[in-house]
């Protein structure tokens, strides 16, 4: 931790203490307005551990600081003239200041990585233009060369035109689809390195939303999180009379299973019923016996139909 | 590596100089006061007080005893290092642009302004390098510049010639003895000042800095043009490095223009260019104004640059820059400290 700089502070921590301090940690019953004296500590490595303790000027806290530092001394041949220069007491404007540098004249500027180079203006050069390509060509001249390419076949047509729009996933997008489940079980870093993967791997061709990049999780995550709908023992029931009220229908699916959720579409403006209905179940043994029961029962003066609600895309 | 960063001024800096044991170094700009620094921590040494104008140039002796400085209030003065005391003072007839020691410190050139009826000449002074010793007033030499005004001069080696660059851009040798044109050949662009002159550490060859964007390399001895150095930018300063073959040139827009582009277009860094091979290798950020002038350790070790902003910022090299070489360097083993 270390290095062999001349004088290093290697660490320095901070700790804050209220001027007026708890009665029950004050086992000294020290004055707050005092300042406990500077400690000096030699460690086993040589090293000094000095401990000082001050006041901050705007929040009137104790403040301790806790400084190591190690002394190395490193010896260098001075010319003598250069050493006798070095006591000439100081004169002008600075006359009768202490030595060592003022802060008001001198201070230390940022550092500069300077590594000369052969190959420095060809490396400036071909940056400069690359930038000039990056501006001077304009949004048109860049998108002139661009093809219609459709994602699915290839065709020089859009994608939405496509003639196999139903019948083929986009390319390169199966794999996908089947390594998405896995993702999420398998833990956090299968998942991150998929993410990576699929982030950087799709040659460069822009941003790919996350969900959309191999290995995310399948649809992705949804707003609402923990309250995700369960859709495995969901049921979707319609034909459901315009008069049905939620606890009706809460009723005749209680008698299979412990029902999460009733959920009947309502028209917003005259508040009926649309004509269907979810019934969440927290087993999905349940629904699907409820789904076989209820499926062409009588209710109102229409006959439902039950099945199992499909998975929302 | 990390500049150190010297605020003495509050004006545009004008020539910074290192004594030759590159432990102090000395700054002057336009707002009328010199300031000395130890290079190694930018602890300032002191000031000195006395000029009443725009303050040029600056220059030290080589054992640093005295220290010599030329301002738009037409005087040169001579100042005791040690105390800040102005030892002597020179009146001319116009303002004094550039002054500089010989390799003895013995003789003090002086380049005076063309100005208000009176013609630029180079005045040279006889210095007793004490700082007790009565200085005599007497001119030892004049050359007057009858075509164009030379703007910067220096002595070559074993102070036999005196080497002075002009605002046409032509640089000329005089025979440091008697005054004698020997030549005058044009280095710059016609028309195009010579804003800097600095020599090698053994006076054999020198630099020059050009408006015309370009810095060259020539021989003393007959003022052959030896190298080029092209940029891309009006140059205010160049300087020779000693240890590793390179050489560092400062420039940047025009004053005038500063305030019209933006810090990165305005080029206001400190270039490195191979001495040989004459490629750039590198460049230093960090002025916010254009460079007026570098100056290198003698030593070495580091570099300074102060710059039309004000500031002076003092580089100490790191191993990258002493590590550097070329291929063809590396082969005869002339990469290292002290190998050239």
């Amino acid at each position: 931790m270390i290095s062999n700089a001349k004088f290093r502070c290697s660490s320095s921590t901070q700790r804050t203490l209220q001027r007026r301090p708890d009665w029950a940690d004050d086992d000294e019953f020290d004055d707050p307005n005092t300042l406990p004296p500077q400690t000096i500590t030699t460690n086993k490595d040589g090293t000094k551990t000095i401990t000082t303790y001050r006041f901050d000027d705007t929040t009137s806290k104790r403040i301790k600081t806790t400084r190591r530092i190690k002394t190395t001394t490193t010896t260098t041949t001075v010319n003598p003239r250069v050493a006798a220069r070095r006591t000439w007491p100081k004169f002008g404007l600075e006359k009768n200041h202490p030595p060592g540098p003022s802060f008001d004249t001198t201070s230390v500027g940022e550092n500069i990585i300077f590594r000369p180079s052969v190959t420095w203006k060809k490396d400036g050069k071909e940056g400069e233009k690359k930038d000039a390509a990056g501006i001077g060509g304009t949004d048109k001249e860049k998108l002139k060369n661009m093809k219609v390419k459709c994602r699915i076949c290839d065709g020089e047509h859009f994608t939405a035109r496509c003639p196999f729009k139903d019948t083929m996933a986009p390319m390169g997008e199966e794999g996908g689809a089947g390594g998405g489940g896995g993702g999420q079980g398998d833990g956090s870093e299968d998942g991150a390195g998929g993410v990576k993967e699929g982030g950087l791997g799709s040659g460069g061709g822009g941003y790919v939303p996350p969900h959309l990049r191999k290995g995310a999780a399948g649809a992705g995550e949804r707003m609402g999180g923990k309250y995700e709908r369960d859709d495995l023992a969901t049921l979707r029931v319609t034909n459901v009379s315009e008069f049905a009220e939620e606890n009706d229908l809460r009723e005749i699916f209680e008698r299979f299973g412990r029902v999460t959720r009733v959920f009947l579409a309502k028209d917003r403006e005259t508040g009926r019923a649309k004509g269907f209905a979810f019934i969440s179940f927290q087993e999905r043994a349940d629904a699907a016996k409820a789904c076989e029961k209820i499926d062409g029962y009588g209710y109102g003066h229409l006959i439902l139909r039950v099945e199992f609600a499909k998975r929302a895309t | 590596m990390r500049p150190i960063l010297l605020q003495g001024h509050e004006r545009s800096l004008t020539q910074i100089k290192y004594t030759k044991d590159g432990d102090i170094l000395f700054s002057c700009a336009k707002d009328q006061v010199i300031c000395a620094w130890f290079s190694a921590n930018g602890e300032r040494l002191g000031t000195y007080h006395g000029h009443q104008g725009a303050l040029w140039t600056v220059d030290i002796d080589p054992t640093t005893t005295l220290l010599a400085s030329g301002a738009a209030d037409n005087t040169v003065r001579l100042w005791d290092v040690r105390t800040g005391k102005c030892v002597k003072v020179w009146d001319f007839n116009t303002a004094v642009k550039r002054v500089e020691f010989n390799e003895d410190g013995t003789k003090l050139l002086a380049v005076t302004e063309k100005r208000m009826g009176f013609l630029g000449t180079i005045v040279v002074l006889d210095i007793k390098v004490d700082v007790e010793a009565e200085q005599s007033d007497e001119r030892a030499l004049t050359i007057t510049c009858e075509e164009s005004k030379a703007t910067v001069a220096g002595w070559s080696y074993l102070s036999r010639y005196i080497i002075a660059g002009h605002e046409d851009g032509s640089i000329s040798q005089y025979d440091a003895k008697t005054g004698d044109c020997l030549y005058n050949t044009p280095a710059h662009e016609d028309g195009m000042q010579v804003t800097d002159l600095q020599f090698s550490l053994d006076r054999t060859y020198f630099i020059t800095a050009s408006k015309d964007k370009t810095a060259r390399l020539h021989s003393s001895r007959d003022l052959t043009p030896l190298k080029t150095y092209i940029s891309d930018t009006p140059l205010n300063t160049a300087a020779i490095t000693p240890k590793k073959p390179f050489v560092i040139l400062g420039g940047g827009q025009a004053a005038m223009d500063v305030t019209t582009t933006s810090s990165r277009q305005g080029k206001f860094e400190a270039r490195f260019y191979h001495k040989v091979f004459e490629d750039e290798i590198g460049r230093v950020k960090g002025h916010f104004g254009p460079l007026n002038t570098v100056a290198v350790d003698p030593l070495g070790r580091g570099y300074a640059s102060g710059g039309e902003d004000g500031y002076v910022r003092v580089h100490a090299f790191d191993r990258g820059y002493f590590d550097f070489g070329y291929e063809v360097e590396r082969e005869m083993g002339l990469v290292g400290v002290g190998k050239y």
